[in-house]
């Protein structure tokens, strides 16, 4: 029998027949410049600084914990203390998305849920220095490359 | 000068990467070679070391999590579950029954991720190129799941010291029962492909024999080990994470060739499964992190963490002084160990086996280098 | 003129047309194979240059061309540039005697277009001295034994490729590609040899009209002799599971590591073009070439509708098909098992079946 299956080459037989099923069943592909993937609800990418939905004004209140967590210590935060209130006010806010490892510990650790990953995940640049997200464009996105559009 | 070349008969000395398609990464071998027959070969590392032990001594123990998952990227999981266990062994952490039952989930499921990723590269090193697609087609079900529980797919972050950082998503448990459910059909295509295979069996079998001293003499651990013939399973020796409280065998192989490994790896793979549905039926409800200090401060002392990671006995030893941040962490890479066999295992087979014996090796090179 | 017309215009028109159809064959044999290898690995494969990816052989050939051409500093110029050429040049005139249809598809075609422009002697004299080879460039008396020689030739040059690049990877492959290559020749002369003794000619054309009068395609009179051929000419053109000589996941892209651009291009047609050669003479001996199904049937007669020369091509085709299938599915062999079965399976294997068949035949032959 095993001989028998030997000569008739069953066991190359039995791997083609698998493989032909394959040929003609649906293929898995994503076309991803195309066609967007939809990224899961708590994926980690590029980072927002987000405002009062109601005033408009950051909700971020400079405590400076995200950039105390951080393990590449990539976040600077910028302090002023009000001379009238004598509260501490966020003037600038750096994140450095080139050495960024998106461990999440910022967002974890921020008290008011200022700081936040988003699910964002296209981050390429054409340079060092755009990498380097300031507040303004932490707060309001940034103006990336549509690979979709450029892209057939 | 031109005679003295011509009778000079010298054995061919050949570098097998840096930049070669089945070292699996950045591993260098100097292969000396008659014919293409392996006299002897040479390991060359270090192409990708970071310097991971010594940034964590400069980490404190929360930020030191993230770095490990860069260690084995293919299993960051298990990397991430090695070292939380050290630091809550350290500090005597409780974590609650909710957040084991998921750690033990996902770390089998980061198991079969790990394995199917060693079976697509195994295969295509001896040239069998769909089983690689196939199987990515399942791992990258088992990375959305990774990307649902814990926001990343690779680099997860997985677990933080003292539980998660967050429940499970909703919708969860019916895809993982679903992938869990289809999983052992898909194991079963790839042994239609692959195991009775009579170019397989003869590219596989009697390929890299250790016999279980020398194996044991080496310092492997994982399927190389247990290929062998030995039952050496550190989640059945020295259950951790709650293992005691599974069922699940460990598959032993008797001749200790690239076809036993490959053959107990496919129904680890298997067994993962089992275990990862046992996980999703007892999952109790409740809190899923412990009472953990802002800051943890461990005690001054050491503890060494074992578990048992795809590729074998993943070692974490913690030393503390009682600050903030670890006076030491020494990782046990698995295959940093078993790769040191490879010299022993090449000898005297051709230069195809040596492809096939790194890929039953299941070196991973962000592990060896760290 | 006569002898102008008909043995040095009307065969050069042949080779030229048949030359544009073999490139235009290999290029879209490149795209059928990415595409085939993606839908059996659950892809899509190439799509992005025209609508399916129907222009990406012609976006690699442009690619191939505008490439560095570069040459490893201590290699062999000379060899190093011809080799891909030798190995080329074998793989396309193995056509030459390839039958593609019946000799005397062309007559009338030829009878009208000639017409136009010579008396009728002229033409009638010209259409008698190349009836006999219509649908073939040339009909040797020895086509076989001509395929078998030259197609040995192409050997050469990826030895000499591999050679000549002066690298170490490369020369594994050559001497690998060396070894494999000669010795499943022998294997696969045998095979035909009992194609041969059952047809009693050398000759494809007359191989085919056997086949034709006898009314079995001779894969049915000779399976083991087929099955043989088959394996072994996987063997021949490098082809999984006997892809050694370029086996990537070893020896990194093993003769032609060193090779870029029009140079490697060339290579690679040369193995393309040698699978459409050995599954065209694989279907001219053992599928009845140009023949429909079961030739001898009668009331099958509505299967003339479609042109022999498109029967030639479809069966050529289902052939690439399972090359490429097969190239999906199965793994590598090593160097020392390929000898193994090339030497102590293959080979006696089609040295008992040349004996089996020459007794069986005497036997029915002498009656």
């Amino acid at each position: 029998m095993k001989f028998l299956e030997r000569i008739f080459l069953v066991d190359i037989l039995k791997g083609l027949l698998l493989t032909l099923q394959y040929t003609y069943s649906r293929t898995y592909t994503e076309q991803y410049p195309t066609e967007k993937p939809k990224v899961a609800e708590r994926y980690r990418g590029a980072p927002r600084l987000n405002n009062d939905p109601e005033t408009g004004e950051t909700l971020c209140i400079a405590c400076d914990l995200c950039a105390q967590i951080c393990p590449e210590d990539l976040i600077v935060v910028g302090v002023q203390r009000d001379p009238e209130s004598r509260k501490k006010v966020l003037t600038t806010y750096t994140f450095d998305t080139s050495r960024c490892l998106f461990c999440g510990l910022c967002q974890e650790v921020c008290p008011t849920n200022a700081i936040e990953l988003t699910q964002d995940f296209e981050l390429a640049a054409y340079d060092r220095k755009t990498m380097l997200w300031d507040r303004e464009r932490l707060e309001k996105g940034w103006d990336r490359i549509d690979y979709g559009k450029t892209y057939r | 000068m031109i005679e003295e070349t011509v009778l000079d008969i010298r054995e061919l000395e050949i570098n097998m990467g840096p930049q070669h398609p089945s070292t699996h990464g950045v591993l260098r071998v100097k292969l000396y070679l008659d014919g293409e027959r392996v006299t002897d070969c040479e390991c060359i590392i270090g192409y990708l070391h970071r310097g991971v032990e010594k940034i964590s001594e400069n980490r404190s123990y929360i930020k030191c999590v993230p770095y490990y998952d860069r260690t084995d990227y293919v299993a960051a999981v298990s990397n991430a579950l090695g070292y939380v266990l050290g630091v809550e062994a350290l500090m005597e952490i409780e974590v609650p029954e909710r957040a084991r039952c998921i750690r033990i989930m996902m770390t089998e499921l980061n198991r079969i991720a790990s394995h199917l990723l060693w079976l697509a590269t195994h295969a295509l090193d001896i040239g069998a190129m769909t089983v690689f697609l196939y199987c990515f087609r399942e791992r990258e079900e088992i990375l959305k799941l990774f990307e649902a529980l814990f926001g990343a797919r690779l680099t997860t972050h997985a677990f933080r010291i003292g539980g998660l950082w967050k429940d499970l998503p909703a919708g969860f448990d019916e895809t993982c029962r679903d992938f869990i459910d289809q999983f052992p059909d898909r194991v079963d295509e790839y042994e239609q492909l692959l195991t009775k295979n009579r170019i397989w069996l003869e590219r596989t079998k009697g390929v890299g024999v250790i016999s279980a001293e020398e194996a044991i003499d080496y310092g492997l651990s994982g399927p190389p080990l247990r290929g062998s013939g030995v039952a050496y399973d550190l989640r059945k020796l020295r259950p951790y994470a709650g293992y005691e409280d599974y069922e699940f065998e460990v598959p032993v192989g008797q001749n200790g060739d690239t076809y036993d490994r490959y053959l107990i790896r496919l129904e680890e793979m298997r067994q993962s499964g089992q275990i990862a549905r046992q996980a999703l039926d007892r999952m109790p409800d409740g809190p899923i992190r412990g009472k953990v200090p802002k800051i943890p401060k461990p005690p001054v002392g050491e503890y060494y963490s074992g578990i048992e990671g795809p590729r074998g006995e993943l070692g974490y030893y913690i030393v503390s002084d009682g600050s903030a941040q670890p006076f030491r962490v020494r990782i046990r890479p698995p295959t940093f160990i078993s790769l040191q066999a490879l010299k022993r295992l090449v000898q005297n087979h051709l230069v195809a086996d040596v492809v096939a014996i790194i890929g039953t090796l299941d070196i991973v090179l962000g592990e060896i280098d760290r | 003129m006569e002898f102008l017309l008909s043995y040095v215009v009307i065969p050069g028109v042949k080779i030229v047309v048949l030359v544009l159809v073999l490139s235009g064959a290999v290029a879209y044999l490149t795209l059928l194979e990415r595409k085939l290898i993606a839908f059996i690995q659950v892809r899509l494969g190439p799509n992005r240059v025209g609508p399916y990816g129907l222009l990406q052989p012609i976006a690699d050939g442009i690619k191939f061309l505008l490439k560095e051409d570069i040459v490893p500093s201590r290699a062999d110029k000379l060899l190093f540039t011809i080799a891909p050429a030798i190995s080329l040049v074998p793989a396309f005139i193995v056509f030459a005697v390839i039958p593609f249809g019946p000799p005397d598809m062309f007559a009338g075609l030829l009878t009208t277009v000639l017409s136009w422009f010579f008396e009728a002697a002229t033409v009638q004299a010209v259409v008698a001295n190349t009836i006999a080879t219509g649908g073939i460039i040339t009909d040797f008396n020895i086509g076989v034994l001509f395929i078998l020689s030259v197609s040995s030739v192409g050997i050469l040059g990826i030895i000499l490729g591999g050679w000549a690049s002066n690298s170490k990877y490369p020369m594994l492959g050559a001497l690998r590609s060396a070894a494999q290559m000669v010795s499943y020749e022998v294997a696969l002369g045998f095979s035909i040899i009992g194609v041969l003794l059952v047809a009693n000619s050398l000759s494809l054309v007359e191989i085919v009209q056997r086949q034709q009068s006898s009314g079995v395609w001779y894969f049915a009179a000779q399976p083991v002799a087929f099955l043989l051929f088959f394996i072994c000419g996987l063997a021949e053109t490098n082809r999984l599971p006997f892809d050694l000589p370029e086996a990537e996941t070893e020896l990194v892209g093993g003769f032609h590591t060193e090779y870029s651009g029009f140079r490697f291009s060339l290579f690679f047609i040369a193995e393309y073009a040698n699978m459409i050669a050995v599954s065209a003479v694989a279907v001219t001996l053992f599928w009845g070439g140009w023949l429909r199904p079961f030739p001898s049937v009668q009331w099958l007669w509505f299967l003339d509708i479609v042109p022999p020369v498109l029967w030639f091509v479809l069966k050529v085709f289902v052939f690439l098909y399972v090359f490429i299938w097969i190239r999906g599915t199965l793994p590598r062999f090593r160097f020392d098992q390929l000898m193994q079965y090339g030497w102590k399976v293959f080979l006696p294997v089609a040295l008992g079946n040349v004996i089996v068949t020459a007794v069986l035949l005497l036997l029915v032959r002498t009656g």
